[in-house]
């Protein structure tokens, strides 16, 4: 319903500004109404902005670089190397915190409900254990929605999209701040207890990038504490390649997989690349890898033996009992080919379930009541399942962690059991390793449609929760289902582990939701620790993506969407050669002369309409209705710490200014500016004059009207810029291009569309 | 516990053990191995053999020849008791005799004056190595069957806790064929509550000690074979609850599935309820739409789609 009125809105919007004259005030009025719409995927927010990747070369720039000589450069590239390794130590060690601290809380749950359901089921009465256990999950997953809902919502979720968009050039708000990492450690430790279908994973990958965002700038503003050191990463670019670094560690803690974090950072997340940056971040995920490693091992009990280098383990995949032969690989693509549906249909329901949480589900206590509600609900179909399933088998050893026996016969366990009743990362092991005929089809059928839907309901719940270890559970469950049933079908002839199966089809799903390729192949192989399957693993995922994407994009990519984040792809849309910049940008342009008045300066800074952050600076003409040549860019963090220090060319005569302005304080300002609002300036200070002339860049990248948009967008994308000034022939400025007006083309279904901005 | 292979020096005692061994693993019928041993040695020296060749010391002899025999009885006992199975219970002793036989074989020092000794000699001297073999299968088996978990810690006897169960396990089993006499004729598969009712209680006992025994085992040791309880307790149980629940059919029977379903039919139930609320009371979120600042030219988007379709 939303694609054609939308499109066709653009279309009547513009006609009637074509027809009628942008002077005419009085047209603004009634068309407030239907500017109204309620959310829908086609918006940017204006809420998002861009990132300064761009160095500002201005006069303190130059000066500061004649002042640091060669020597200090090289100490500079040491502090690099020393803050990836910390950043690789302390993501090591907080995966081991998530990781003790989940399994000793979901250990001790468990065995409360156990102790109870063994109680009750000699006694009678199993509907009390019921409620203990919808309970004791809803009231856990309560405590992790109201951190999330109420003090940082932007902890929610796996946080892969967020960082992803902080990769890109995005500010996401509050993304890597030090609230946001313990709101999300917490968060994670208490939904996976909650029995949430989720899994610590994804958010790890969110953790390591704070962590590097915090370490590498040497303070945290959370806890007003500043360090005094690494000041000379406090830059948006130097930041941005720290994060990228944590990224990685935080892929390599989660999976044990180094190499698989290095390639995550480089597919998902690093926009920007270069060939040292890859040898610094592998160096901080094999540290991280590591480090996770050896306290893992320590904690439990064989030190020096490194079993466990990642919070998830696939477990040891034999060469010789689980191998494959050349016949099963059109099988291992047919299962890509399913991986690829059954991921498109959980992303469209994700999507439709999206949708419908933005518009109506916003407030924050309804948010926390979903979540219970889904704990709840978990629970229940954990219950219900059990309590149904008459799948007995033996009980083994101590291989299954809880066994439930219910109605089966002593010395036998529930087999539904220790797929519902238990943490889905031990399920998913228990999926890929347990002995032919653990499980019986029929309940690897239901668990799978039940975990289905479980798993497609959780996310985007206010949790934070990844979607890795569902999306591997789902489909070590389908793919052990398949390798039975292929077993079954050719009466045996096929003999195979129906491990194997159960992996490739977890391969299958997890692609077929996500939809990485490169990065998903090396996690995998890296998880099970056998390269042989490196080759199958490829053709599932390569099947998985090309099968999904046919339907609908990948998960991340849609939440981002969703979210109506200004993302910029890797290329402008292909059909959109005939734009020039003369349509794309924004126009008319709040200029600055070279010198300034103050109370200009101030008034358009806080004139609330207009929300630029960059202002071009023109040659200062006495005659102020004529356009003069460009000469400088200058942004609003760096006017704010002007006004703040009070530069003004009154103040300097009257050598009223302490000490001349260093790079440092605008640094030291970084990354939160303070707010017009709070930088007080009197009347009288208003009619003095500032001087932008050493402050601004002043070699600002132009492009002329005619240049095409896909030229414009690789400029922009490959430089990372965050303002792009357009000239005519005179170097006048005309206009300029920012994210957000590049960003609102996108190749939809019927051709190129373009999205609105929005108020969010 | 590993002597080079290669080391293959004297032919006529190696060859002699070969046979040794087999025959000593070939049945439970006593063979005089000292004897045939001897008698196989001297053939070969009387086929013309070069005299020099090292024969064995006969104290080495006797020692080889008590293993022998110690190995033959120890196979002839687990056997014996491989169902039900009773190797712990009845085979320590054997066991032991036989551990402490091959001690003195490693540990022997024959002959001062002989640079090498019945160790060397026995153990070491072939590629086939068959007392080593031998007595590696035996250490295998009585690590498999965990035998070490139900013996007292000098492995003299049954543990108190193992004698306790096996009491119990007898006491069931007397219970089970007391009430079975009564109804002997008429065996159709559902006729047991008797036997469910009466013997209940031993059977609980023997269960709970059971389950207890597992938890103290599994709070002692980490490793994978001390997770298990030693086979003749563990079979033991299996055969009980075999009995108890597929052939009486006594397990708990699938009860209150009324409340469960209400229970969980209220719970599904709510999420419903939730979202239909939310949907027809909660305020649909609006986006204010912006106008971009931009200049309307005749190429905007709608012409651009024309020119393209």
């Amino acid at each position: 319903q939303l694609t054609p009125s939308s499109l066709l809105r653009i279309g009547q919007l513009s006609n009637v500004d074509l027809n009628e004259d942008i002077h005419e005030l009085e047209t603004e009025v009634p068309r407030q109404r239907p500017n109204e719409i309620p959310h829908n995927e086609k918006l940017l927010s204006l809420k998002y902005e861009s990132l300064d990747y761009d160095n500002s070369e201005n006069q303190l720039f130059l000066e500061e670089e004649r002042r640091i000589n060669h020597a200090a450069f090289r100490t500079v590239e040491i502090k690099r190397w020393v803050i990836c390794a910390m950043i690789g130590i302390l993501t090591g060690l907080v995966a081991c915190f998530i990781d003790i601290v989940v399994e000793n809380l979901a250990g001790f749950k468990y065995r409360v409900v156990k102790d109870n359901i063994d109680k009750f089921t000699a006694k009678g009465g199993l509907s009390f254990s019921l409620l203990l256990w919808a309970t004791l999950n809803a009231s856990v997953v309560m405590v992790g929605s109201l951190i999330v809902a109420f003090i940082e919502p932007v902890a929610a979720g796996s946080g892969i999209p967020q960082i992803k968009c902080y990769l890109n050039g995005v500010k996401i708000p509050h993304v890597v701040r030090l609230k946001t990492l313990v709101i999300k450690v917490c968060g994670v430790i208490l939904s996976v207890v909650g029995g949430l279908a989720v899994g610590k994973e994804g958010p790890m990958i969110h953790s390591g990038s704070v962590i590097a965002a915090g370490i590498s700038q040497g303070r945290s503003t959370s806890l007003k504490r500043d360090f005094k050191i690494f000041e000379y990463f406090r830059r948006d670019t130097e930041k941005r390649d720290f994060v990228s670094a944590g990224a990685a560690a935080g892929v390599s803690a989660a999976f044990g997989a180094p190499v698989g974090g290095v390639l995550f950072s480089l597919e998902e997340g690093a926009s920007f690349w270069n060939q040292f940056l890859t040898w610094r971040i592998f160096f901080a995920s094999m540290i991280s890898t590591f480090t996770l490693n050896s306290v893992l091992s320590v904690y439990h009990g064989n030190a020096w033996d490194l079993s466990s280098p990642g919070l998830i383990n696939f477990g040891r995949f034999d060469s010789e009992k689980m191998g494959y032969t050349i016949q099963e690989i059109p099988i291992f693509i047919f299962m890509g080919v399913v991986g690829g549906i059954l991921g498109a249909l959980f992303n469209a329901l994700n999507y439709w379930l999206t949708m419908f949480r933005i518009r109506y589900i916003h407030r924050p206590c309804l948010q926390v009541v979903e979540a219970m509600l889904v704990a709840a609900v978990t629970a229940t179909v954990g219950f219900v399942m059990i309590y149904c399933s008459r799948d007995c088998q033996p009980i083994q050893g101590s291989s299954v962690a809880y066994p439930l026996q219910l109605f089966c016969a002593d010395g036998e366990y529930n087999s539904m059991a220790t797929a519902f009743f238990n943490t889905p990362e031990k399920s998913v092991v228990n999926l890929f390793h347990d002995p032919p005929g653990s499980y019986n089809p029929m309940t690897l059928g239901m668990f799978t449609l039940m975990y289905f839907f479980l798993a497609c309901w959780t996310y985007g719940l206010t949790v934070s929760a990844g979607v890795f270890i569902p999306s591997l559970l789902i489909g070590a469950a389908w793919g052990r289902l398949f390798g039975i049933s292929l077993s079954y079908l050719t009466k045996g002839s096929i003999w195979a582990d129906p491990g194997k199966y159960a992996l490739m089809g977890a391969a299958a799903q997890l692609g077929g939701i996500v939809r990485m390729t490169l990065s998903l192949t090396v996690i995998m192989m890296e998880a099970t620790g056998n390269v042989t399957y490196g080759f199958p693993i490829m053709l599932v995922l390569m099947t998985a993506k090309i099968v999904g994407d046919y339907f609908v994009e990948g998960l991340y990519d849609m939440h981002i969407q969703l979210q109506s984040v200004p993302f910029l792809h890797w290329e402008a849309p292909v059909t959109s050669h005939s734009l020039t910049a003369r349509e794309v940008m924004s126009t008319p342009v709040t200029c600055l002369r070279r010198i300034e008045r103050v109370g200009t300066v101030v008034d358009i800074l806080s004139d609330t309409s207009s929300n630029h952050n960059g202002f071009p600076v023109v040659e200062s003409n006495p005659d102020t209705t004529q356009v003069a040549g460009l000469r400088g860019l200058i942004l609003r963090s760096q006017l704010i710490v002007l006004l703040k220090h009070k530069v003004f060319v009154e103040r300097t005569n009257l050598n009223l200014v302490r000490r001349r302005l260093k790079l440092k304080d605008f640094r030291d300002a970084y990354p939160r500016f303070p707010p017009i609002q709070s930088i007080h300036v009197s009347q009288d200070e208003r009619e003095c004059m500032i001087d932008l002339s050493e402050f601004m860049n002043p070699s600002p990248y132009t492009v002329p009207q005619e240049a095409s948009l896909p030229r414009v967008f690789k400029l922009f994308r490959a430089l990372g810029l965050r303002h792009l000034v357009v000239v005519d022939n005179r170097n006048e400025v005309v206009g300029m291009v920012t994210r957000k007006d590049l960003a609102r083309y996108r190749l939809g279904k019927e051709g190129l569309e373009e999205l609105s901005l929005a108020q969010t | 516990m590993a002597p080079p292979w290669w080391f293959c020096r004297a032919l006529l005692p190696a060859l002699a053990l070969a046979l040794l061994g087999l025959a000593a693993a070939a049945g439970p019928h006593q063979t005089p191995a000292l004897e045939l041993a001897q008698e196989l040695a001297e053939e070969l020296w009387s086929a013309g053999l070069p005299g020099d060749l090292p024969e064995l010391e006969p104290e080495c002899r006797s020692l080889l020849a008590a293993f022998a025999e110690g190995s033959a009885a120890l196979t002839g006992c687990l056997g014996r008791r491989a169902r039900p199975v009773r190797l712990c219970q009845g085979c320590h002793g054997h066991y032991r005799r036989l551990l402490a036989q091959y001690g003195s074989i490693a540990r022997a020092v024959g002959n001062s004056s002989e640079s090498h000794n019945c160790a060397k000699s026995i153990l070491t001297s072939d590629r086939l190595q068959i007392v080593v073999t031998l007595s590696e299968f035996f250490n295998e088996t009585w690590e498999a069957a965990n035998c070490a978990n139900c013996l007292k810690n000098n492995s003299e006897g049954l543990s108190n806790s193992t004698e306790e169960f096996l009491d119990l396990f007898n006491k069931s089993l007397t219970c089970f064929e007391h009430n079975l006499q009564g109804q002997a004729i008429d065996l159709s598969p559902n006729n047991y509550t008797e036997v469910c009712k009466n013997c209940n209680e031993t059977y609980t006992k023997l269960n709970d000690l059971y389950n207890y025994l597992q938890r103290m085992n599994r709070q002692g040791g980490e490793s994978a074979h001390s997770a298990h309880l030693c086979i003749d307790v563990e079979d033991a149980m299996n055969i009980t609850r075999k009995l108890w629940s597929r052939t009486f059919n006594c397990s708990l029977p699938c009860s209150d599935t009324v409340p469960v379903i209400a229970v969980s039919s209220f719970i599904l139930f709510l999420p419903i309820v939730f979202y239909l609320s939310s949907f027809l009371h909660s305020k649909q979120k609006k986006r204010i739409l912006i106008l971009p600042k931009r200049i309307q030219s005749n190429a905007n988007l709608v012409n651009i789609q024309e020119k393209y379709s």
